[in-house]
């Protein structure tokens, strides 16, 4: 139960990260999410000690274990696109297997190669 | 009330295809196919709209957000090991991104795909929350892209691992980078099962991706796009 609660309260601290995101929007407006600037300012906190990581550690964990979980409720709305049953809508699942491949294999090789580089000028 | 019941009930739901994905590790067995699908289901039973399911369980939703921001824990976490690869971190997701985004263009237009469904689903390779934003900026259907997201992403954690080993990918680093940038979280859940390195990488890899494909956002998918008109 403490540890829920430990949770609980270590989400609601990273909402003032993401409010500072707000606010940096309202005031710039940058076509940057707010989540991702609030991200910056949490790690600069961390970074310049001025947030200590044991305030956020639990409460970021359990959200990030958690990830899938925030996505459920937008494919349940797969039901409002009536088109993804049609045969636009296989063709689209097709594509995006087939490039989703194609990008897993580039990224592995170029980095693997940069590695393997790395690793014989060492 | 609705509210209560709803996030529990979507909670419960996915603790049970979590647990079933980890007894039956089919790609279809995927939390996210099965979990909307029972969810699906149950709405359909009771009577209850998906927009009015969508907004009960908009808490959820809401997570995302602060969940972004604690995406600054691993690479807080993991300092050290950014500064000393962040030149194979840069080019290989820079890389990736380019192919995530010139392979959808192409292959839209070779199947004559649409516009609306073509520009919703450049985005889709990166975390839900910041495809979002970009969908929406370059003049997609953000609901859309949320779907490819998702697509995407089982389609990653699923073929991922087979294209890894077809290409016999040795490094951990290069499995994780290649499965963060590709399929963001689900592929980050995916690059866990191999390991801590893998997983840390997969993670640094969604967050440069997400920033590489924001910055691509506003500059090479206006002009694909400005191409074909």
């Amino acid at each position: 139960m403490k540890k829920i609660l430990i949770i609980i309260i270590q989400i609601l601290f990273l909402h003032i990260f993401l409010f500072m995101g707000y606010g940096v929007k309202h005031v710039l407006p940058i076509p940057i999410p707010a989540s991702m600037i609030g991200l910056i300012f949490l790690f600069l906190g961390l970074k310049f000690k001025m947030v200590k990581l044991e305030w956020v550690e639990q409460g970021g964990n359990w959200l990030l274990a958690e990830l899938l979980l925030f996505f459920i409720p937008s494919a349940v709305g797969i039901v409002n696109y009536h088109e993804i049953f049609s045969i636009q809508g296989g063709e689209t699942v097709l594509l995006i297997a087939f490039s989703t491949v194609i990008v897993i294999g580039v990224t592995a090789y170029v980095a693997e190669k940069i590695l393997n580089r790395k690793r014989s000028n060492a | 009330m609705k509210m209560i019941l709803f996030t529990l009930i979507t909670y419960i739901i996915y603790r049970v295809s979590k647990k079933a994905y980890t007894k039956w590790p089919f790609p279809w067995f995927h939390p996210l196919i099965i979990a909307p699908a029972g969810l699906i289901l149950i709405i359909s039973i009771v009577h209850v709209s998906a927009n009015q399911y969508l907004d009960s369980s908009r808490l959820l939703t809401h997570l995302l957000g602060p969940a972004t921001v604690a995406f600054a824990i691993p690479i807080y976490k993991h300092y050290s090991m950014v500064k000393k690869y962040i030149g194979t971190i840069f080019v290989s997701i820079t890389a990736g991104s380019l192919a995530a985004i010139i392979s959808s263009f192409g292959l839209s237009e070779l199947i004559h795909l649409n516009s609306d469904f073509m520009i919703s689903i450049l985005p889709r390779s990166i975390t839900t929350p910041i495809a979002i934003e970009v969908s929406k900026e370059i003049g997609g259907l953000p609901a859309l892209t949320t779907v490819f997201v998702i697509l995407t992403g089982v389609i990653g954690g699923a073929f991922g691992p087979l294209v890894i080993k077809g290409l016999s990918i040795k490094a951990p680093i290069a499995k994780g980078l290649a499965l963060g940038t590709a399929a963001h979280g689900a592929g980050t859940s995916k690059a866990l099962e191999y390991g801590e390195q893998e997983g840390t990488f997969s993670t640094l890899a969604m967050i440069f991706a997400a920033w590489i494909t924001l910055v691509f956002g506003f500059s090479l998918i206006p002009l694909l796009m400005t191409s074909i008109h």
